[in-house]
């Protein structure tokens, strides 16, 4: 014999604690002689107790990083602005500025093919301050969502000018290399932030990083004449590629 | 994190600041990741829709209505996501013992993966609007007057619904044991 629709609702609000003392009582006499409907309760109760007894799946561990990396940056609180933000303010001058980064990254860093990050605590701190203030366009970016790497590049052009911005999470070292298909691309410096152990090396075609942990950077290169290129890059852990992507740059026509 | 926490959180966020969003993100990104697992079965599909729901919620906090709670906000857009996610591309959905069958043994964990799985499974069975319900009340925990304003209906269909979805859960267990 079928449940009357009354009493298979009294069961549910009573597994659920929403029954009025009045609604109780009824109940209790119903089922005390109703199999059918004890059995119903019975097994509703289990059931609900098996719902709320299964654990909460863990959400992947790169998520909340990869999700920030996808939220606009936090909005410069208004301030008067200092002599050097006045001057910057001038596009000529923000271009000045950058270049002359780029000039000494550059002196620093090009005498060598093989070059170590020991040459670039100095210039720790300065992709904000180089990176920023150019008129730079976004020419593309990705995410990396892999188990051992997390995060996002973008590339971004300011006339001769071409960076590589770099914001991953790497739970075992990393090793990066990006090639890029103009041969006439030259490594025109590096600068990470929040960290000074990321190491690079650079030769024709080339640049090879290595991290570990949750890194900032960006690596500079100068495209004279503005070239169309691609940048192809490829994450390694333990000499197994773990990622490929590539970024490409169209210049203007 | 009550209801003040949150409005103070959202109007920190709605000037883009990104640490209020984070500590939303911190409090919200386990219910809404499971509720989006437990509407589509596949954890990949699960951290996409989590990903675009966090996203959408900071591109449209202009549009929260701060007289509501924040947690129904959310929820319902992660629902919508997911329920959007199931209607893309056919999606076929995972055959009724394919995850109900592993995970026999002795140990706790492996019993308690057993149990989830055949609830799972169990799940992937009903309408999407009885898994809705569902998910509401016992895993996120929502009281029937949250699951109707969530779902913008009213409160004797989140019963009515639920009393259904239970006797079909309850059914398709007995049929996977």
């Amino acid at each position: 014999m079928a449940i009357e629709q009354k009493y298979s609702d009294l069961i549910n609000a009573d597994i659920d604690g929403d029954i009025s003392v009045a609604e109780k009582t009824e109940l209790e006499a119903y089922l005390a002689e109703n199999a059918e409907g004890k059995a119903l309760h019975d097994e509703l109760a289990s059931l609900c107790a098996t719902l709320e007894g299964v654990e909460q799946e863990e959400p992947p561990t790169f998520m909340r990083h990869i999700i920030m990396n996808s939220v606009p940056p936090t909005r410069a609180k208004e301030e008067s602005p200092g002599f050097l933000q006045i001057l910057l303010a001038t596009p000529a001058l923000k271009y000045a500025a950058t270049f002359a980064a780029g000039v000494v990254l550059a002196l620093s860093i090009v005498s060598s093919d093989q070059l170590s990050n020991q040459a670039f605590d100095s210039v720790t701190g300065l992709v904000g301050t180089v990176a920023d203030p150019v008129q730079a366009n976004l020419e593309g970016s990705f995410a990396l969502n892999e188990p051992a790497i997390a995060g996002t590049v973008s590339l971004r052009s300011a006339g001769s000018l071409l960076i590589l911005d770099f914001d991953l999470v790497a739970t075992d070292y990393t090793e990066i290399e990006a090639e890029y298909s103009d041969r006439t691309i030259w490594f025109n410096g590096f600068a990470q932030l929040e960290s000074d152990d990321t190491t690079v090396s650079a030769e024709t075609g080339r640049v090879r990083l290595g991290m570990e942990g949750k890194r900032r950077y960006a690596v500079y290169l100068h495209n004279q004449g503005g070239r169309e290129t691609t940048v192809n890059l490829s994450f390694k852990v333990d000499g197994d590629v773990v990622h490929e992507s590539t970024l490409d740059y169209v210049p203007e026509k | 994190m009550s209801k003040t926490d949150d409005t103070k959180l959202i109007e920190r966020c709605m000037h883009g600041d990104r640490e209020a969003f984070e500590a939303l993100l911190v409090e919200y990104e386990k219910p809404v990741f499971n509720a989006a697992f437990r509407m589509l079965n596949n954890r990949d599909d699960a951290r996409d829709v989590t990903q675009t729901v966090f996203l959408k919620v900071f591109q449209n906090f202009a549009q929260f209505d701060p007289s509501r709670r924040f947690f129904s906000w959310i929820y319902r857009i992660t629902l919508n996501e997911s329920i959007n996610w199931l209607g893309k591309e056919n999606r076929l959905e995972p055959l009724l013992h394919e995850t109900a069958d592993e995970g026999k043994g002795p140990d706790e964990e492996v019993e308690s993966a057993r149990v989830s799985a055949e609830v799972q499974a169990a799940l992937m069975t009903i309408t999407t609007d009885y898994r809705t319900v569902v998910i509401l009340k016992h895993f996120l925990g929502c009281s029937y007057v949250e699951i109707s304003e969530i779902l913008d209906v009213p409160e004797k269909t989140v019963k009515s619904r639920l009393y259904t979805a239970r006797q079909q859960l309850k059914d398709a267990l007995v049929g996977l044991n």
